[in-house]
């Protein structure tokens, strides 16, 4: 990562999101990957980590709402 | 495990040593070793060869469990001491045997793996070593104790766990002492993966093993306070007259099995996330082929390790709950099977048209891969809430969990012991010892285990000394299968005792598909090992 540091630094929230739903499939596109590791911040990632176990367990719930109901 | 080293560091083109003194930097000699140390070598053989001991008690306890079964009615021992047996074979093979042997290869192959000297915190480390020979003696002396040691079963729900005698209290204090080495540990294993990485190893270029023990490591910060801190209200309720886990005194005992699953379910993670590592550093080796999908890799073991900690109410189905939290948690639970399926694919991709060769820890690999997944199958099955009713509480379990802790952690383990013996020690096994060792392991291991799925589909209670007359056939079938499986584990004693005392010489990379750090030592490893870091590109 330190021999590109004229890549852009910032990645988007919207990237971040994106990067962890991936995640938590287990795949991810080997080019979106290289992307992500230049432009991607730790702590972006972690929030983001934090906000999909939120939606995570939120949809999950929200499925079961929907059988028992 | 390794017994030979080099008393001083080799240079090696990497250009460290001075080559002085060999006293300035040896280790002291005898006992005084292996008690002060703080190299990382030195505590990770101490580490194996502790794991490796308690594999043994906790065996010897799995033959007296499987000599008992072996035909119905008692035989040998009274029910007590039986539940003795079963109680402590699970908490010692679980906290004396799985775990540390994962921390020993920690300290043995992390630093070489990322190009560091040695641990961050090293006396720490000595200390977290240390820590654990007093809890394995606290155990085991239980049964000695009036009353004998502790019989509730290693989960140790209450009301059983507060009424039985002190060696319950022993068994309480042990698990005390043995999480607080594991979260020393763990915070020596984050500090230095986070922090002594040599330069240019960036975090997505870390061989996998460290990704999965950094991993683990925060999942045992996160759930070890957990159990310990149930466990001391476990041990209040017993002594100091408080009402937590006691119904008559308005507390709920349904809220230990709730605390006591959050940190259990994330420990079934802590025990097979590095073994998914060892395999994943086996595989690419011996196929000659990168690991297929590295980063999803790493994207499966984060969200294994996140849903992990979403599902502990899976253990509890039959408890009462309402039946919301049995669908949330059932689905969970099933969700984790996608990342682990992705799991499984990437290593068979990464064997797929490889230039595959079979030496023994491929074997293991290869039969971690093809076990593992039955015992993963057999979990999604007790995941389904209707299933697991009629499963729960049944040798079905215990089927499910020995194909994952056994055939997964285990077979994982003994393949990484294969896989680095000759850079631990300089030399080569026997690979003829090292492949019947696998292969009487999964003959028997399958012959122990597998009737035990319709033993339990059949009915069969777990934790029961004495059985109905149906299950006597499959139950001898068992207890051949086990004590065939427990004396195949000699041959792995005699393999690795032989390969330390001699053999042929070990090249610095005797594999010629590795590709990891480790590889660039010389075999043995020096003592003090990367005093100048590599340069990673």
């Amino acid at each position: 990562m330190k021999n590109e540091t004229k890549v852009q630094r910032k990645a988007s929230f919207l990237q971040a999101i994106k990067a962890v739903s991936w995640a938590f499939f287990g795949i991810r596109k080997k080019s979106d990957h290289d992307h992500d590791a230049a432009t991607l911040t730790l702590g972006q990632v972690i929030v983001a980590g934090i906000i999909g176990a939120a939606i995570f367990v939120t949809s999950v719930l929200m499925m079961v709402k929907l059988v028992t109901s | 495990m390794a017994a030979v080293h080099d008393d001083h560091a080799h240079g090696h083109g990497h250009g460290h040593e001075h080559g002085h003194d060999d006293h300035a930097h040896g280790p002291p000699k005898g006992m005084m070793r292996w008690l002060t140390t703080t190299n990382h070598k030195d505590i990770g053989t101490m580490y194996l060869w502790f794991s490796f001991s308690m594999f043994i008690v906790g065996g010897l306890m799995a033959f007296g469990i499987r000599a008992e079964l072996f035909q119905p009615g008692m035989q040998l021992m009274t029910p007590e001491f039986f539940n003795s047996l079963t109680t402590n074979h699970g908490l010692i093979m679980v906290f004396g045997a799985i775990m540390p042997a994962f921390v020993g290869f920690a300290n043995w192959q992390v630093p070489m793996m990322i190009g560091a000297p040695d641990m961050a915190f090293a006396r720490m480390n000595n200390w977290s070593f240390w820590l654990l020979p007093p809890a394995a003696l606290l155990l085991v002396a239980a049964f000695f104790v009036p009353g004998g040691a502790g019989a509730g079963g290693w989960t140790f729900y209450p009301p059983l766990s507060v009424q039985m005698g002190m060696g319950m209290d022993m068994m309480i204090f042990a698990v005390h002492i043995l999480g607080a080495s594991s979260i020393m540990g763990s915070i020596n294993i984050i500090t230095t993966i986070l922090n002594m990485r040599a330069p240019g190893m960036t975090l997505m270029k870390m061989p996998l093993f460290v990704w999965t023990w950094l991993i683990t490591a925060y999942l045992l910060v996160l759930v070890m306070p957990v159990l310990a801190g149930t466990v001391t209200m476990l041990l209040t309720d017993r002594h100091f007259g408080t009402n937590f886990f006691n119904a008559a005194g308005g507390g709920d005992p349904i809220m230990f099995q709730h605390i006591f699953w959050f940190f259990g379910h994330p420990e079934v993670y802590i025990m097979i996330l590095p073994a998914f590592g060892i395999v994943s550093e086996i595989l690419p080796t011996f196929s000659r082929k990168p690991l297929f999908g590295y980063s999803s890799m790493v994207y499966a073991t984060a969200s294994i390790a996140i849903l992990s900690c979403v599902v502990w109410a899976h253990h509890m189905f039959t408890v009462g709950m309402p039946v919301t939290a049995q669908l949330f948690f059932m689905y969970a639970t099933m969700l984790i099977a996608v990342p682990t399926g992705v799991k499984v694919f990437n290593w068979t991709a990464t064997m797929w048209q490889g230039s595959m060769s079979f030496e023994t820890p491929m074997l293991f690999a290869i039969g971690f891969i093809f076990l593992f997944t039955i015992g993963g199958f057999s979990g999604v099955v007790c995941a389904v809430v209707p299933v697991d009713i009629q499963v729960q509480e049944t040798y079905y379990v215990i089927a499910h969990f020995h194909y994952v802790l056994v055939s997964g952690s285990l077979f994982a383990l003994f393949g990484g012991v294969y896989y680095w013996l000759p850079k631990w020690t300089g030399h080569m096994y026997d690979e003829s010892l090292g492949k019947l060792h696998f292969w009487m392991s999964m003959v028997f291991f399958n012959v122990t285990f597998f009737v035990q799925h319709f033993l339990g589909l059949a009915g069969m209670p777990r934790r029961v000394p004495d059985y109905a007359l149906q299950f006597a056939d499959f139950n001898m079938i068992s207890s051949i299968g086990a004590f065939g499986f427990g004396l195949s584990q000699l041959i792995f004693l005699a393999a690795v005792v032989k390969c330390i005392r001699g053999g042929k010489k070990a090249e610095a990379k005797p594999w010629e598909g590795a590709t990891t750090l480790e590889w660039d030592l010389p075999s043995p490893a020096p003592y003090h090992s990367w005093v100048t870091p590599p340069v990673v590109k």
